[in-house]
């Protein structure tokens, strides 16, 4: 009986080394993930403001997803008359995404609704969005919703900067 | 022991901290957004936007989450972030998360730590940590009304 464990556990020890190496190599294998930017840009060169919010305006709807508003930096904070002109906000959301997100963690609204900040340049027009991949690093639970979202925001200022 | 014990408590305050800020009372979504505005105001704070996640799900078909968003902002915290740091632009207007659950209301603030993360240095760091506070004395003074 001793002579037949024996024989068997001399038998799993060459596989269970074939299975360490094999994990080991494949951990190897995987490529650490790269931190998140905090912000994505994307330069639309030659443009005006209004040139630049009519085309980012464009590229939200092409990508399903609906304008919610736009407003000055200090928007309520000073008289309009007042207001910063060469920084725009620009809102917008996807409904259902929206939902699906806050279903998964409350904490989601820290990347809602979406924004890109609009910022006149001698040369043309800056867009900047906060990540929100970069955002979610510590929600787990919106890891995967909000690498989707950050492809949408990539796609949007791609298309906005043509 | 006391060795020991000193950089845990510290390390423990520390992502205490790092938490966004979060404070509830027992009141409905009007008696919350008025006793904002009149907090922030006391905090020479204005409140920026109100959006109405909640309302604007519901009546596309979606349920209704119980959540709204407020923007709070000053002219001070923008003029500064234009002059000395035009990155904390994009965390202003501050955003304040409202959550209705049983008859409660939490508010929710944007996780600092990772600002405070991405900006270690002067004096961004410190701008950073002076909106916190800001944000929080106007948190302390809505649960206190």
């Amino acid at each position: 009986m001793t002579r037949f464990i024996r024989a068997r556990i001399g038998f799993l020890f060459p596989l269970l080394a074939l299975f360490l190496a094999g994990v080991t190599s494949a951990a190897e294998s995987v490529p650490a993930l790269a931190p998140e930017p905090m912000i994505l840009t994307a330069t639309a060169r030659g443009r005006g403001m209004e040139a630049a919010v009519a085309a980012l305006n464009q590229a939200i709807v092409n990508h399903n997803y609906t304008f919610v508003r736009q407003q000055a930096i200090d928007s309520r904070l000073v008289p309009y008359a007042e207001e910063v002109r060469s920084m725009r906000l620009v809102y917008f959301c996807n409904f259902a995404k929206m939902d699906k997100a806050l279903r998964l963690d409350a904490r989601a609204s820290q990347v809602l609704p979406c924004r890109v900040t609009l910022v006149e340049t001698p040369t043309g027009v800056e867009l900047i969005a906060v990540n929100p991949a970069w955002v979610a690093q510590n929600m787990p639970g919106l890891h995967e919703e909000c690498q989707e979202l950050k492809r949408d925001y990539l796609a949007i200022l791609e298309e906005a900067s043509l | 022991m006391k060795r020991l014990a000193l950089p845990i408590i510290l390390a423990l305050s520390l992502s205490a901290q790092a938490e966004p800020l979060s404070v509830s009372k027992a009141v409905d979504m009007r008696q919350a957004l008025d006793d904002l505005a009149l907090a922030a105001a006391n905090h020479e704070l204005v409140l920026v936007k109100m959006q109405p996640i909640d309302t604007a799900l519901a009546k596309r078909g979606f349920e209704n989450p119980g959540i709204r968003i407020l923007f709070i902002g000053s002219e001070s915290a923008v003029r500064w972030a234009e002059a000395v740091e035009p990155r904390l632009l994009n965390l202003l207007p501050l955003r304040l998360t409202l959550i209705q659950r049983e008859g409660r209301m939490s508010v929710i603030s944007d996780d600092f730590a990772l600002w405070l993360t991405e900006f270690p240095d002067a004096p961004a760091h410190s701008m950073i940590e002076a909106w916190r506070a800001e944000l929080k004395a106007m948190l302390d003074d809505f649960v206190n009304q």
